[in-house]
């Protein structure tokens, strides 16, 4: 059995990156999942991600992205598109990021083989809890990039008959949408 | 002619720490300290339920959850006077202590060991004679050589390749690096060893809050672990034995390995007792209440003025007076409109950026004061005032701590050298061993109060119609953390919080008054200005932390800071 993480990462009180928290409860709502298959709201970590991302065999992560591209636009990065980044001088807790947690994680031996960066290009970053517009029509493909890496790692999950409550406390009351029914 | 040294880690992350300083004959002549970001998260609470405002606080930083979260439901409470059954506020305070020596261990290893310890020193380290220095020094089981040849490898795989990979922008080789190659290789292997300590530490915290990061058993009134000796699923015998366990090798670590390395650091850089004062002005509030009505506390709390230790002002609560009434904020110097000093309860939180201008307004940090004065607050800060008071456990652990860089260093060692860079150091690793203490008494309180019967964990909140005030104080790792709330008709009417790093990180207020990074880097001597670890060491030794990034991927910079000298 794959141990697995699928971690939303992101401030869900500052607009936009608050998409990897959100992904990661849809997924939660409408999947089942192998036991292997830890399935979290990860917030803001900084070097706490090193614990989380330690002893898994594959980790699919999902965050927001500061790119030059049209917001809600998908990239995926891979484990060495991102460690390819040089660390960042260490002011505070916070400035340690996911290359310096991949580079740690690396030379502590705990590093997963496998990762997989589901990157969304954020629209704004004003502080509220709602996603932009271009971003939250970005969610049903960034919920299928995840489904579809699964695949790859050949991993199982099961549509849920009835999705369970989805959780996603930090908005104002949401219609339910069942994404990628099928 | 003085040179400006600008460093603005690019950091993936949006709201980070900024550091300007102005270089004269090797010396800092000037400095600022500002954040890149823009918080107003407060702006979000209004008009919620104040039941709920501790799930959105936690949410604040991704680093401090539950400190915030903790604040939060205080906040509420005091504002309704209600009173936390006993398993409810030892609850809390287990969190509480495991939270803090998860931070402590945290950062002193993985944030600012390096700014002492010379990575590339390590190759020329002979592991026996390492492993003889770090007995005399410790009993620890850990010390042995081959942990120390181990370690060794790993570095010399690393430094072998060329390809430095985590340890690529460090300041190696830099004239104010002064450790013996063995002293390197000690710290250095403990620096890879605090990776599963501090993992135990943040354990205890996820079975008492259900989960980390973000804990899930708080409720304003108490706590909602249930509790039941005989049921897996609640908080019983197996859980408590668990939690004991767990502590028991945290609190090892931190006797025999944390408190001895930041001695022994200490002891080998003697001139750093004498860099890095600033703000003379300490802050702490009590914490880790004993009983339900919060009127007595297991740390204690106050104020001392211009670094005058005997005339400390003690608090007797966590809210008290003297305290709820003093503070204020000031936004002369920070992007927000606004003119006078105002109240936290009556705060605003309205943007007016207008770019950097260290004349005028160049920080996102509001300038809090207390009386008016800008204020020191953490570890430093609570162990001075505890000192001062004569606290018996603050005192324990300090002397222990004085002593012991004395005996290794041969120097004489005064409670005066605390104010200073390597004395914010001492006071984290003083304060981590009273916290290692106390788990142990919290852990035996709970479980003698369970033992007698009482599974009370929670009180019922009643509102009343009408506008209520309240402050929830946490003595937090970076220091004093009150969350201010204006309650009306049983909605949030204003939210502000005053958090540590916003006393320490402090722009200049009205009168020109610096904050406490500001006027703790004036004068430091920088032997390379083009490398300026002497500043990181200053301001890494206050544990700073901008609240509140967000967490964005930047795949475009590849760049490491900008050490900008013009």
């Amino acid at each position: 059995m794959k141990k697995v993480l699928i971690g939303g990462i992101g401030n869900v009180l500052l607009g936009d990156d608050g998409v990897g928290p959100y992904v990661v409860r849809l997924l939660a709502a409408c999947y089942e999942f192998d036991e292997g298959v830890e399935v979290a709201d990860l917030g803001t970590p900084a070097l706490d991600l090193i614990d989380q991302i330690s002893a898994k065999d594959a980790v699919i992560l999902i965050d927001s992205i500061m790119t030059e591209a049209t917001p809600g636009t998908i990239t995926l990065y891979r484990k060495a598109d991102i460690m390819c980044h040089h660390p960042a001088v260490r002011m505070d807790p916070h400035s340690p990021a996911l290359v310096d947690t991949l580079l740690s994680a690396d030379f502590f031996g705990v590093a997963p083989a496998d990762l997989l960066l589901v990157g969304i290009t954020y629209g704004s970053f004003d502080a509220g809890c709602n996603l932009s517009p271009p971003v939250k029509a970005s969610l049903d493909q960034a919920l299928a990039e995840v489904l579809r890496e699964l695949d790859r790692l050949g991993v199982e999950y099961r549509c849920r008959k009835h999705p369970a409550e989805l959780g996603i406390w930090w908005t104002a009351a949401e219609k339910m949408e069942f994404p990628l029914a099928t | 002619m003085a040179n400006r040294i600008t460093i603005d880690p690019i950091t993936r992350i949006e709201g980070h720490l900024r550091i300007d300083v102005e270089v004269d004959n090797y010396a800092v002549s000037n400095a600022w300290a500002s954040c890149t970001m823009w918080r107003g998260i407060e702006n979000i609470l209004r008009g919620r339920d104040p039941r709920d405002a501790w799930l959105f606080t936690q949410r604040f930083c991704g680093v401090c959850t539950t400190v915030h979260a903790m604040a939060s439901v205080r906040a509420v409470e005091d504002a309704l006077k209600l009173e936390v059954p006993l398993n409810a506020q030892y609850i809390r305070n287990l969190i509480l202590i495991a939270h803090a020596l998860h931070d402590h261990i945290v950062h002193f290893y993985q944030l600012s060991a390096l700014d002492w310890v010379d990575i590339l020193q390590i190759p020329k380290a002979d592991p026996a004679a390492t492993a003889k220095l770090a007995e005399s020094l410790s009993p620890w089981t850990r010390n042995s050589r081959n942990e120390f040849k181990a370690a060794q490898d790993r570095v010399n795989a690393v430094a072998s390749s060329g390809q430095l990979g985590i340890f690529m922008n460090g300041y190696w080789g830099h004239p104010a690096m002064r450790l013996s190659p063995e002293v390197n290789l000690l710290a250095f292997t403990h620096y890879v060893q605090a990776l599963e300590y501090q993992r135990k530490a943040l354990q205890v915290v996820g079975i008492l809050g259900s989960k980390t990061p973000h804990i899930q058993n708080l409720t304003v009134g108490g706590v909602a672990n249930a509790i039941d000796l005989d049921s897996p699923s609640a908080l019983g015998m197996a859980g408590l034995e668990n939690i004991r366990v767990l502590l028991d090798e945290v609190v090892r670590f931190i006797n025999e390995v944390y408190f001895v390395d930041v001695c022994a650091v200490a002891a080998m850089y003697p001139d750093w007792f004498k860099i890095g004062s600033g703000v003379k002005n300490y802050l702490a509030v009590p914490d880790l209440p004993l009983d339900s009505a919060g009127t007595a506390y297991d740390l204690p709390g106050g104020y001392i003025v211009n670094g005058n230790i005997a005339g400390v002002h003690p608090f007797k609560t966590a809210s008290d007076k003297d305290f709820r009434e003093a503070v204020s904020e000031d936004v002369t110097h920070a992007y927000y409109q606004g003119e006078k000093p105002l109240h936290p309860w009556v705060g605003e939180t309205d943007p007016a950026f207008t770019g950097w201008n260290g004349e005028q307004k160049y920080s996102w940090v509001k300038a809090p004061r207390f009386n008016g004065q800008p204020m020191q607050v953490g570890p430093l800060a609570q162990v001075l005032i505890g000192y001062a008071q004569g606290h018996p456990l603050t005192r324990k652990y300090a002397d222990l701590a004085i002593g012991k860089v004395g005996a290794i260093g041969g120097i004489h060692v005064t409670p005066e050298m605390l104010h200073s860079t390597l004395g914010r150091h001492a006071a984290r690793a003083i304060r981590a061993a009273m916290l290692a203490e106390l788990a142990q008494k919290h852990w035996q309180l709970l479980a003698d109060n369970i033992a007698k019967g009482d599974y009370t964990v929670h009180n019922q909140p009643v509102f009343s119609s009408g506008e209520v005030e309240g402050v929830g104080t946490h003595e937090a790792p970076r220091g004093t953390l009150s969350h201010w709330i204006v309650i009306k008709d049983e909605k949030i009417k204003n939210y502000q919080a005053v958090v540590p790093s916003t006393w320490n990180a402090s722009p200049r207020d009205r009168s020109g008054a610096h904050g406490p990074y500001e006027a703790s880097l004036l004068h430091t001597p920088l032997a390379r200005p083009e490398e300026p670890l002497e500043v990181l060491r200053t301001v890494h030794s206050f544990d700073p932390c901008m609240a509140c990034a967000c967490h964005a991927f930047d795949p475009s910079g590849r760049e490491i800071a900008k050490v900008k000298v013009l």
